[in-house]
C-alpha cells in the first residue's frame, strides 16, 4: 500500500505515509485520506520517511490539503523527509507553509 | 550421532574362582559351570593369581577342602576385594577363611545359600551396568545439549551483534535468569538519524523464548535500517510471532522510536509494564501504558498497529522495563512493586546517576535468586548525534548515454520515469540522487507529455476540484493519443559528475515559459520553478518541443 492512514489512539493525530512514489497517481487516495480529519482539530502528521520520488504534483497535493483543512487542524508536519526530499520543500519554500521535521 | 549407547549388550557377571584343585573344587566347579548367566574365572591357589587379579570380578570364591595357610598374594588379591566367599566341607577350614572373606558356605549342606548369593549378585551386577549405561547417557546428552546450547549461543551473538546497546545516550541493566534471555533489548539508528528501541519480554524463559526472538530481531534490524514506521514495525512482528509462536506463548513488547532532533517519540504498547517519561527534576510526565495485547495473540485482521506520539521535553528520558523489575523478590522476600520502581526511578532522574539505580536494585535483591529475567532501559529524549546514513561509493564511473524514444502506445502502457530511474539506480553514482532526478525526468517529461502532446492547461490545476479535474483529463486523453513520441535522453560524464537531460516531444510547442519569480501558493507552476532553481544550462529548443539542462552530482 502506498499510502497509508491512522489516527493515534488519542485521536489528535492524524498520520498519513507515503510509500515509493509521492505524485499524481495518489491524487484520489491522498484526497481520500484527509477528507475525515473529525473535530478534534488534530495535528496532521505527513510521514515521508519511505518516500523516494516526489514530483511537483506532490507539491500541488500537499498545497491543496493544507487549503481545504484550513483551520479544521491544529498544523500540518511534514516529517522524515530524507535529504533529497527536504531539499526539494526547502527549494520550493515548504517551510513557510508547513512544520517540517 | 548414535543415542543407544546405553543399551548395552548384557553381560555376565564374572565370578573368580581361586581353588586348591581339590575334589571338592572340581565338584562346586562342576556345578557352577551349570548357572549360564556366569563367566567363571579360575585359578589355583598359588602366587601366580596374576590373571585373576587383572579381570574386574564381582565376586571371589575360594574353595579350599582343607586349612592349607593361603598364599601371600591370594590374601592381598581378598584384602582389596569386597566380596568373597570361602567354600569348604569343614567348619575348621571355614573358620580359618573367615579372616579373610565376608561369607562363609558350608558344602554341599548350604550350596543353596552359595547359589542364591550368585543369583542375586547377577541381578545386582546387571542393575549396575544399566545404571552406568544410564549415567553415561545422560552424560551423552548434557554434552549434546551443552554443545547445542553453544551454537544457538553462537547464533544469537552473530544474529545481536549489531545491536547498538552502546549508544551513548542509553543505560541498560539487563540480567537474564538462564544463559538465554527471555527478554529482549533492542537498539537500532534508523536511516534519518533517529533511533528505535525494542523491549520485549516471552513468555518463560530459557531456550524456547530465546528462539523466538530470534526472527523478531532479524526484523527490528532490517526495518529499522528501511527506517519503517513503528505501525508498520510492529504489524510485521504480530505477523511473524502469531504464525511462529505456539499457542500459549506471546511476546510482550514495547517499540519505541525518538526522532533525529530527540524531541519527538512515537510507541506502541503491547502488553508490557507502562513505560515513564521522567522529566531532570524527576517528575513522572507519563505513563506509555500498554494499550495493546501482547505479540502474537491476534491475528492479522484483528491486529491493532496505533502508535501514541507525545513530546518529549528537554532533559527528559523514557524507563522500560519487563516486569522481572517489578517483580524483582528482595532478600525479605518481598516483591519490589511498580510504585517502588517509579520512586527508585524518579529519584535518580539523571542518566550519570545510572549506576546507582543498579546498586538500589541489587541491594533490594541481595542474595536472593532470580526468578525472572531482568531488563532495564532509559533512553534520554535528546538529539541522537546519529547524521543521517552515507553510503561510501567510489569515484569514477561509467559514462553513458541513455535514450529512449516512446509512441503513443508505449506512453500509454509504460511509466518511463520510473522505468528510467529503476535502470539508473543502479549505478551507484545516481543512486544516491535518484530522488532529485527523478523530479527532473518527471517535471520534463510530464511537461513534455500533459502540454506538448496532450495539450492540457495548468490552469485548470488552480483549486482542488480542478487539480482532480486536470488529471482525469490527462488520463481520458492519454487513452485517446493517436501519435506523438516522446524522445528522452540521459547522459553521464563522471569526470564532472554531470548529469545532462534532453526531453523532446513532437506536439504543438508549449506557451513559453517566463519566469515565474512568485512562489505563489498556487498548486501549479511548480515543476518548472523547481527545474529552474535547481539545474543548470536550462535551455529550450525547437519552439519549446525540446527542453535540456544539466545536474551536477
Amino acid at each position: 500500500m502506498p499510502l497509508h492512514r491512522q489516527f493515534s489512539i488519542d485521536g489528535k493525530e492524524l498520520i498519513i505515509s507515503i510509500k515509493g512514489k509521492f505524485d499524481f497517481s495518489l491524487v484520489q487516495e491522498f484526497r481520500q485520506a484527509y477528507s475525515d480529519v473529525g473535530d478534534q482539530q488534530p495535528t496532521v502528521f505527513i510521514d515521508l520517511r519511505e518516500t523516494e520520488y516526489l514530483d511537483s504534483s506532490a507539491l500541488g497535493m500537499l498545497l491543496n490539503m493544507r487549503k481545504a483543512l484550513g483551520q479544521s487542524v491544529k498544523s500540518i508536519h511534514i516529517i522524515n523527509c530524507r535529504p533529497e526530499v527536504r531539499s526539494i520543500f526547502d527549494i520550493s519554500r515548504f517551510d513557510k507553509l508547513f512544520v517540517i521535521e | 550421532m548414535n543415542e543407544l549407547s546405553y543399551e548395552l549388550a548384557p553381560q555376565h557377571a564374572t565370578i573368580a574362582v581361586l581353588h586348591d584343585d581339590s575334589q571338592l573344587a572340581h565338584e562346586v566347579l562342576a556345578q557352577l559351570s551349570v548357572l549360564s548367566q556366569l563367566e567363571l574365572v579360575t585359578s589355583l591357589l598359588n602366587d601366580d593369581i596374576a590373571s585373576i587379579a587383572s579381570t574386574s570380578a564381582s565376586l571371589v570364591l575360594l574353595i579350599q577342602a582343607d586349612a592349607t595357610p593361603l598364599p601371600t598374594a591370594v590374601v592381598a588379591l581378598l584384602q582389596e576385594q569386597p566380596q568373597a566367599i570361602g567354600v569348604s566341607q569343614q567348619l575348621v577350614t571355614l573358620d580359618y577363611l573367615s579372616a579373610y572373606v565376608q561369607e562363609q558356605v558350608l558344602w554341599p549342606w548350604s550350596k543353596h545359600l552359595l547359589f542364591n548369593r550368585i543369583e542375586q549378585l547377577s541381578q545386582l551386577y546387571q542393575t549396575h551396568q544399566k545404571i552406568d549405561g544410564l549415567r553415561q547417557a545422560l552424560a551423552w546428552h548434557k554434552a549434546r545439549v551443552d554443545r547445542e546450547h553453544q551454537l544457538v549461543e553462537h547464533i544469537f551473538k552473530n544474529a545481536l551483534s549489531r545491536n547498538y546497546l552502546n549508544y551513548q545516550y542509553v543505560n541498560t541493566y539487563l540480567t537474564p535468569v538462564s544463559k538465554f534471555n527471555g527478554d529482549l533489548c533492542l537498539i537500532s539508528p534508523g536511516p534519518l538519524g533517529n533511533i528505535y528501541m525494542l523491549m520485549a519480554d516471552f513468555t518463560g524463559h530459557g531456550l524456547a523464548p530465546a528462539t523466538g526472538a530470534l526472527p523478531l530481531s532479524q526484523a527490528f534490524f532490517a526495518m529499522a535500517d528501511r527506517g519503517v514506521s513503528v505501525a508498520e514495525m510492529v504489524t510485521e512482528f504480530n505477523y511473524r510471532m502469531s504464525r511462529l509462536l505456539p499457542n500459549d506463548m506471546f511476546c510482550a513488547a514495547i517499540l519505541l522510536e525518538l526522532s533525529a532532533n530527540g524531541e519527538r517519540v512515537n510507541y506502541w504498547n503491547g502488553g508490557m509494564p507502562a513505560a515513564l517519561l521522567i522529566n531532570e527534576k524527576g517528575d513522572v510526565l507519563r505513563h506509555l501504558k500498554p494499550t495493546h495485547v501482547a505479540l502474537g495473540v491476534l491475528d492479522d485482521e484483528e491486529f491493532d498497529s496505533r502508535v501514541t506520539s507525545f513530546r518529549a521535553p528537554k532533559g527528559s528520558s523514557i524507563a522500560m522495563f519487563t516486569d522481572g523489575v517489578i517483580e524483582l523478590l528482595g532478600h525479605q522476600h518481598k516483591f519490589l512493586g511498580a510504585d517502588a520502581l517509579e520512586i527508585l526511578l524518579s529519584t535518580y532522574p539523571k542518566p550519570e546517576d545510572f549506576p546507582q539505580i543498579v546498586k538500589e536494585l541489587e541491594r533490594f535483591r541481595g542474595e536472593t535468586p532470580l526468578h525472572d529475567d531482568l531488563s532495564l532501559a532509559i533512553l534520554c529524549c535528546r538529539p541522537t548525534e546519529l547524521g543521517q546514513t552515507k553510503t561510501e561509493y567510489e569515484h569514477y564511473g561509467l559514462p553513458f548515454r541513455l535514450e529512449s524514444v516512446l509512441q503513443a502506445e508505449q506512453l500509454k502502457q509504460l511509466d518511463p520515469v520510473a522505468l528510467i530511474l529503476s535502470a539508473i539506480s543502479q549505478l551507484p553514482h545516481l543512486r544516491h540522487h535518484r530522488t532529485t532526478i527523478y523530479l527532473f525526468l518527471a517535471e520534463a517529461f510530464n511537461n513534455a507529455l500533459e502540454h506538448g502532446l496532450l495539450g492540457l492547461d495548468s490552469k485548470l490545476k488552480q483549486d482542488a476540484d480542478g487539480f482532480l479535474a486536470y488529471y482525469q483529463q490527462r488520463y481520458e486523453r492519454l487513452q485517446q493519443l493517436r501519435e506523438g513520441e516522446i524522445r528522452i535522453s540521459l547522459e553521464f560524464e563522471p569526470t564532472h559528475k554531470e548529469v545532462t537531460i534532453r526531453v523532446a516531444d513532437t506536439g504543438e510547442g508549449t506557451p513559453q515559459h517566463d519566469g515565474c519569480d512568485d512562489f505563489s501558493e498556487n498548486a501549479y507552476g511548480r515543476g518548472l520553478e523547481l527545474l529552474r532553481q535547481m539545474t543548470t544550462d536550462l535551455t529550450w529548443d525547437n519552439e519549446t518541443r525540446t527542453v535540456s539542462f544539466k545536474y551536477r552530482l
